[in-house]
């Protein structure tokens, strides 16, 4: 039940990209078309699912003030956590990396749509915000942690397939000339991120 | 030489990351000293804030000292209870502060929750119960003390993690806090907590209830549930409490009213939820 | 080292990497980057400040770094050295702040972590620092932190100033003006204000340089 609480919250209320702005740098040089932003967004689903847990592990048995206490009590004052950046930051890189790879060999079709947009993931901020939020909100067991990868990543490509279609559409509008291009997605996003807060206060 | 070699990239790679790893673990541990006395002083801070001392500590030369000695003045003793009020020896209260979470995600009648005791200039004593709950965007914590009679809050502090600033996380001025003064706890021998009411005012002749903040609803309630649900796991400790103190001193509304005119800043609204109390 | 070069330390071409990306060559408003993390932290002053601060440190020193680097680094594990780099930068400023600025480093909470992915930083280390030398790259992460800085605080300044009538904590809006039925925009500190108000610098900054307008 925490869980789904959890997995609906981040996509809608705690919206990585209307909350938070994270990932706002490809947000806003990928949405251009459906079709990209679509690519982008499942990649990053994929990507988040996975790096999540896989921190929420690290960070639950090695990192965590105590969390070596496993290996034997002596360790049980370690304090690792100075390292989780460097940590969380290194997993998502080589996973990324390894997807690329892992996905050129055995699915070339899937790396023609999806794989040149895995480079652009490591540096998203949405990534490394999953798991660093993942860390500050201490979450109790594995489940959470999975169902909070999951909702954020689904969040975001929720954002950037409805900002894409919207500017889509936004090409043969009549903007003013100095706000074309970033300046009206910046506000377009603003104006979003003001009705996703009605969903403020859901709770399940 | 290659500088593509895989010897070259291994051995590239090890120093790099030996050298990383040094500075930081050197930083890490010098630094470490710093950031524990930083924390320490808040928690500290929060406490004596709960019962209006360590006030000047902006003002101080040296805040960790003025903030220790305050707290060696006015905190007098801490100790952990279960969840019959029976105090659980060889636990550390402060420690405990820590890890309210994890006592909170156990059954109840497993926790073991910290409990400070405090007292006034008049040498009165004060309880104070530290608090733990959720509001909008994460965890919420604070610190509630109540007069030795378990029933009228003396004072209570708040903090929070993410508070949308300007809304919910009004919750830590001095305006939503002074509500609680003198308010209590109990409606008649059930302990209730303390409603966080919309609309300003709504709550003024209410002894169980304070103003919310207006714009920010949700944390408001997370207050609420954070005091009723937190006072519930104290239960057992607040009426054994309750009970050794009327037999402690049997005329005890004689001291109540002596606790009045001790603390004159108090709302009137004190003897109102005294007498609520007495009557039922 | 730069040492060799005739070069003065401020020649008119390391003033201009230093002073573009203030206006010209924003990394925020002209290059569309760091946007990330860094707005979160504008409802008010004082974080934005010291996020500023930090983000220009971290990117001024990760291109020194990488600029000395640059000759000796194995191309195949070049981005990994990069973050390696630039989280080891960060980490050192997140332990002086929660040594020095509890407080606010208290309300930074998780974006100071974020530095690491703020792309201005990996943009410039990868389009600047690994083909210069060390003390233009230097100049030129300096520039950018500063850019990016100044934007953060204008956006501050606006949300504070509306949304609280506050600056930097005090009060600058008078009670007067509260008396006269002056209340505050609690909009404005909500996160969306923040890209609305970043969209119309955007709209103001264009107008006036229009070559930077896009068709």
């Amino acid at each position: 039940m925490e869980s789904l609480n959890i997995f609906i919250k981040s996509i809608f209320i705690d919206n990585m990209v209307f909350a938070y702005f994270f990932g706002m740098c490809s947000y806003i040089a990928v949405s251009k078309s459906v079709k990209t932003a679509m690519g982008l967004g499942l990649a990053v689903i994929f990507v988040m699912t996975i790096t999540v847990p896989l921190n929420w592990l690290l960070n639950e048995y090695v990192l965590k003030g105590g969390a070596l206490s496993w290996i034997s009590p002596e360790m049980a004052n370690v304090d690792l956590s100075f390292l989780s950046f460097i940590i969380f930051i290194a997993v998502i890189a080589s996973f990324v990396q390894l997807v690329e790879m892992v996905v050129e060999k055995f699915a070339p079709g899937l790396y023609n749509q999806l794989g040149i947009f895995l480079p652009l993931i490591a540096v998203n901020c949405a990534i490394m915000g999953g798991s660093l939020f993942m860390q500050e909100r201490d979450f109790t067991n594995l489940g959470q942690a999975a169902s909070y990868g999951l909702g954020s990543g689904i969040g975001w490509w929720l954002a950037i397939i409805m900002m894409a279609a919207i500017r889509e559409k936004v090409t043969y509008s009549q903007i003013p000339a100095p706000l074309k291009g970033a300046g009206i997605t910046f506000i377009i996003t603003g104006l979003m991120g003001i009705a996703f807060m009605t969903f403020l206060g859901i709770q399940l | 030489m290659n500088k593509n070699s895989n010897s070259y990239i291994i051995i590239y790679s090890t120093v790099m990351v030996v050298i990383v790893a040094l500075v930081l673990a050197f930083a890490s541990l010098s630094l470490q000293p710093i950031q524990k006395a930083n924390q320490d002083n808040e928690t500290k801070g929060a406490i004596l804030m709960s019962i209006g001392q360590g006030m000047d500590a902006e003002k101080a030369k040296d805040k960790t000292a003025y903030i220790n000695e305050e707290y060696a003045k006015y905190i007098i003793e801490s100790f952990a209870v279960d969840s019959k009020g029976n105090k659980v020896e060889g636990a550390d209260a402060f420690a405990l502060l820590g890890s309210l979470k994890d006592e909170y995600a156990k059954p109840e009648n497993e926790r073991v929750l910290p409990v400070f005791v405090g007292k006034k200039d008049s040498g009165e004593k004060l309880y104070i119960l530290p608090l733990w709950g959720s509001g909008l965007w994460g965890p919420l914590w604070g610190y509630l003390a109540l007069e030795s009679d378990m029933t009228t809050i003396y004072g209570a502090v708040f903090d929070h993690k993410g508070e949308t600033p300007g809304l919910g996380a009004e919750i830590t001025t001095a305006a939503f806090q002074n509500q609680f003064k003198g308010k209590s706890i109990f409606n008649g021998n059930e302990i209730v907590g303390i409603s966080v009411l919309k609309g300003a005012g709504s709550s003024a002749d209410n002894p169980n209830a304070v103003d919310a903040i207006s714009g920010g609803t949700i944390t408001s309630r997370g207050v609420q549930n954070m005091i009723i649900s937190n006072l519930q796991g104290y239960a057992g400790f607040i009426e054994k409490t309750k009970s050794e103190d009327v037999v402690s001193s049997p005329q005890d509304e004689d001291q109540a009213n002596l606790t009045d005119e001790s603390t004159p800043d108090l709302p009137v609204i004190e003897d109102q939820s005294l007498t609520v109390r007495e009557n039922e | 080292m730069s040492k060799k070069d005739k070069e003065p330390l401020f020649s008119a071409k390391n003033r201009k990497l230093l002073l573009g990306p203030l206006s010209a060559s924003n990394p925020v408003v002209v290059q569309i980057l760091g946007i990330c993390s860094a707005l979160a932290v504008t409802a008010k002053l004082q974080p934005a400040f010291v996020m500023a601060i930090s983000v220009t440190v971290v990117t001024a020193f990760s291109n020194l770094i990488m600029s000395l680097l640059r000759n000796s680094i194995p191309s195949r594990i070049r981005i990994i050295v990069q973050l390696v780099v630039i989280a080891f930068l960060v980490i050192l400023v997140d332990q002086v702040l929660k040594a020095y600025v509890y407080d606010v480093s208290k309300q930074l909470s998780v974006f100071v972590g974020l530095i690491i992915t703020n792309c201005i930083i990996m943009g410039r280390v990868e389009a600047f620092a690994l083909g210069n030398k060390p003390w233009p790259a230097f100049l030129d992460g300096v520039g950018n932190g500063a850019g990016y800085g100044l934007i953060l605080i204008i956006v501050a300044i606006f949300r504070e100033l509306l949304g609280a009538g506050t600056l930097w904590g005090y009060q600058v809006i008078p009670a007067s003006f509260y008396d006269a039925g002056y209340s505050n925009n609690g909009l404005m500190l909500l996160p969306p204000m923040a890209l609305i108000i970043v969209g119309i610098i955007i709209w103001v900054h264009r107008s006036w340089k229009k070559d930077l307008q896009e068709k």
